[in-house]
């Protein structure tokens, strides 16, 4: 059974995980510019991220898709959107983007926006979430605001980065209308 | 390590089985449980229920629970409770149920120094977070008065009663000026 949808975006697609992405996964988490990415990934991480991601998606605690987009004029796996933390009686989950250089502002915010649309129309999801540390990856604030998320929260010290240092976290929000028919939109 | 925190005015413990009725009293108070928000217990076998709970949740290192005890008239005026321990990154979320005669600034200044030393110089805590509803004004103008800052919103956090509960943020950290002056002061502002 298939858990996981092939959601088209202008410039791309949002597919499952396969095997073949291994070498990708670890290019991606080796970039250190958000939380639980490091040096140290290793094939062992990246083959469990994929078995994992199929557990998470059969059980809506979360999904994993590759990000695949032209690049060079060939269509490669340029990053991954995941959602975590899916709460489907309070309709909301937390999303998270991870892109190699080569993926453009541009498919970042349609994979996002198309994203959104298949999971309000799925599963009809409204509340979307976004966390990213204030001194990470920058140009991914820009994506999301583009993306219809707004700026909600700045937790101060949310996150422990080291045994003495903790960081802020930028939560952005998106919600969706809840039409009468009960349907996101 | 001492649980209990007493206080000049108050016993603030733990719960024991003799007060299921105390805590039925409390939480089945609309005025009490409102800006939670939650419905008020209805049958005392809710509040049997909720004692296991705090139980439970205290074992699992998951929250601890504190009733209030007004040390003149033996009244359970409160409850304190520390929930979502995160033990990595060193939070917890503040919770204050209390009879609406008793949430006066003082009464909070007191139970809140207590329970924030007890997090922040015993269990190593480094932030406490207090989820407030807008409408609950008297807790905004509290954390405000004792330093809190409003870290800003969780909108549609979840739903009660048919409606979108929006949480505000407000959060103390142990490096805080405002905490640093009450270790000082050994209390936070009564006044």
């Amino acid at each position: 059974m298939k858990f996981v949808a092939n959601v088209d975006f202008p410039g791309g697609q949002l597919r499952p995980l396969e095997k073949s992405d291994v070498d990708s996964i670890i290019k991606l988490y080796q970039k250190q510019t958000l939380a639980g990415q490091s040096e140290a990934t290793s094939k062992e991480h990246a083959e469990r991220m994929i078995t994992l991601s199929v557990q998470m998606a059969a059980t809506q605690r979360g999904l994993m898709w590759a990000i695949e987009a032209e690049h060079d004029g060939e269509s490669k796996m340029l990053g991954m959107l995941s959602l975590y933390d899916w709460q489907p009686t309070s309709l909301k989950t937390l999303m998270r983007l991870d892109g190699m250089p080569d993926l453009s502002s541009e498919h970042q915010v349609n994979a996002l926006r198309s994203a959104i649309d298949f999971l309000a129309a799925k599963y009809h999801l409204r509340n979307f979430s976004f966390q990213c540390l204030p001194q990470g990856d920058e140009a991914i604030i820009g994506v999301l605001e583009q993306s219809g998320f707004t700026l909600q929260a700045q937790l101060r010290d949310f996150r422990r980065i080291s045994q003495t240092e903790f960081s802020d976290i930028l939560v952005y929000n998106q919600i969706l209308e809840v039409t009468t028919a009960g349907e996101a939109s | 390590m001492n649980w209990n925190l007493n206080t000049e005015q108050f016993y603030v413990r733990f719960a024991h089985e003799e007060d299921i009725p105390n805590i039925y009293a409390l939480l089945s108070t609309k005025g009490v449980v409102k800006h939670v928000p939650k419905n008020p217990m209805v049958v005392e076998a809710q509040a049997m229920d909720e004692a296991r709970r705090m139980v439970m949740q205290f074992e699992a290192k998951e929250a601890a629970f504190w009733l209030v005890e007004d040390r003149v008239s033996g009244k359970v005026v409160a409850r304190l409770s520390l929930q979502k321990f995160n033990w990595i990154n060193a939070s917890a979320q503040l919770q204050i149920e209390i009879f609406s005669e008793h949430k006066t600034q003082a009464v909070l200044a007191e139970l809140i120094y207590a329970v924030a030393t007890l997090a922040f110089e015993d269990l190593s805590l480094h932030r406490l977070e207090w989820m407030l509803l807008d409408q609950d004004k008297r807790s905004i103008e509290l954390a405000q008065a004792f330093g809190f800052h409003h870290d800003g919103q969780l909108m549609s956090y979840f739903e009660f009663e048919g409606e979108w509960v929006d949480y505000q943020v407000y959060s103390l950290l142990n490096t805080d000026s405002a905490w640093q002056q009450a270790i000082q002061s050994q209390g936070l502002a009564k006044s």
